[in-house]
């Protein structure tokens, strides 16, 4: 998985490629340290590139979730599409995160 | 010498000299003396070195090339055909000093190579290095030996969360139903476990129940593996008798809740056969897709499995659902493993499951079944996560 920040007026826009895995536990903490650094409250991750998630990137996911909650901050999952929607739905995970078409 | 680095464990290192001269060995000696070792044979040519293998119990040869008898070549070749000398640092100090002889040398398992006149400073550099990479390889080898021993521990205790031979039968016969299962985690351990209660009730009151769960922790290997026997203690402490499928997997849920740092979670999915109404009724926390048929279907039905997976929201509520499972029927869960093996840029999915499970219902034996079925997968691609999968057969 790779990723590429967007800072615009309202929101931070975080572009994630490929496969989110077990593998990417660091790179994905690395991620959440920039989120919380950024000044915007709307830290959406756009998931239209995302090809695949297992369950642990859901669990990174969640994680970015509590880590936003705890700093005030808002996590958006926009877009997902595939594998990685179907993933998102089966789980109901729009109950406890917030999810853009 | 003393700006040398301390090496650890050099006072006990165990150094066997070669060398067929003995103004030579005097000198060998006398270096390695200096330099902090202690622990020193010596053997004349190479077949006096073989001998004094197995009572001296080297930590390092330094070898001599040009021997009477059997050659410093000769020795190294035998010596690397011995399995449990085939890791010695064996450290060649030789006049021979062309190409092809160093060459020669290390093609017959030399470790090291330095050319007489030796140099006292290098001489010993390199005993120590090779001495240190030793023990530092030892270490690691004890370690990965203690680990692989102690995985291997938990992979059994993790075998016997799932029902034992006896167990199962003796709930097949009271359910009247029969089962295959394969478990099979991507490491030693695995977050995947299935189990399976039978409820007996009073005489004359029919059959009694019996709640068949399957669990998938998120993530795999060690940690997945220790929250799968939380969850096995969590159910087995619970009186399930009085519960519907839904009301088990909130209360399980509930109390995971409490337990799994944030990040955690699993999915599950509970159910029960209701012979009355032929009907397996179950609840899904985000599991899988359940898939039955009846006899001469041409393909299985898919359930629907949507649900909060558990540990995520404390107050969640789990949908009760059905599915037809007539006697002679077959149910058939499995975990994501089976569906997340890659096909192209995109995974196997529950549909591409689902043809590969209708090109083998009509085999009969439900091992087979799942034994064929496992092979196929293999076959589409990589399975790298935890695969469990359980066929059920109701009996007719």
């Amino acid at each position: 998985m790779d990723y590429g920040i967007e800072d615009k007026e309202q929101e931070t826009l975080v572009r994630l490629r490929g496969r989110l895995t077990f593998n990417d536990h660091a790179k994905l903490r690395a991620l959440i340290r920039e989120m919380l650094q950024n000044k915007a409250k709307r830290q959406v991750l756009d998931l239209s590139t995302l090809e695949f998630v297992d369950s642990a990137g859901i669990g990174m996911l969640l994680i970015a979730r509590e880590e936003m909650a705890n700093a005030d901050k808002q996590l958006v999952l926009r877009s997902a599409a595939g594998q990685v929607k179907r993933v998102l739905t089966v789980a109901q995970l729009n109950k406890i995160v917030t999810i853009e078409d | 010498m003393n700006d040398l680095p301390e090496v650890p464990g050099l006072e006990t290192a165990r150094v066997l000299v070669v060398d067929d001269n003995r103004v030579n060995r005097h000198l060998l000696q006398a270096l390695l003396e200096r330099g902090g070792v202690t622990r020193i044979d010596m053997a004349e040519d190479g077949n006096d070195a073989l001998a004094r293998l197995d009572s001296f119990r080297p930590d390092l040869i330094l070898l001599d090339l040009m021997m009477p008898n059997l050659d410093g070549f000769e020795m190294c070749r035998r010596l690397r055909a011995i399995p449990a000398w085939k890791d010695l640092p064996v450290l060649v100090q030789s006049s021979l000093n062309r190409a092809e002889d160093r060459a020669k040398a290390f093609a017959a398992g030399a470790t090291d190579y330095v050319t007489k006149p030796i140099n006292a400073v290098e001489l010993l550099s390199r005993v120590r290095i090779h001495l240190q990479n030793r023990a530092l390889l030892h270490d690691l080898q004890r370690f990965h030996e203690r680990t692989e021993s102690e995985l291997s521990l938990a992979r059994k205790m993790q075998e016997r969360l799932m029902p034992s031979p006896e167990r199962l039968a003796e709930v097949e016969a009271a359910a009247g139903v029969g089962i295959a299962a394969h478990f099979a985690p991507s490491s030693e351990l695995g977050g995947d476990f299935w189990d399976l209660r039978h409820d007996a009730v009073a005489p004359g009151q029919g059959q009694g129940r019996t709640m068949l769960y399957m669990v998938d922790f998120s993530g795999h290997g060690v940690g997945a593996a220790l929250n799968t026997f939380r969850l096995h203690a969590i159910c087995q402490q619970m009186d399930v008798s009085g519960l519907t499928p839904g009301e088990f997997l909130s209360t399980v849920n509930r109390r995971l809740c409490a337990l799994l740092p944030n990040g955690q979670f699993a999915t599950m999915l509970a159910g029960v056969i209701e012979p009355a109404e032929n009907r397996f009724v179950y609840a899904s926390a985000g599991s899988t897709r359940p898939m039955v048929w009846a006899p001469g279907d041409a393909a299985p039905q898919l359930g629907d499995s949507a649900g909060l997976p558990l540990g995520l929201l404390a107050s969640a509520e789990y949908e009760e659902r059905s599915l037809p499972l007539s006697p002679g029927g077959r149910l058939f869960l499995y975990s994501d493993g089976a569906i997340e093996i890659p096909v192209g840029s995109d995974v196997l999915d529950e549909p591409g499951l689902a043809a590969l499970v209708a090109e083998r219902m009509g085999e009969t034996d439900g091992a087979r079944f799942l034994d064929g079925l496992l092979d196929r997968l293999r076959a589409v691609g990589p399975i790298d996560d935890d695969l469990t999968a359980l066929l059920l057969t109701r009996k007719g």
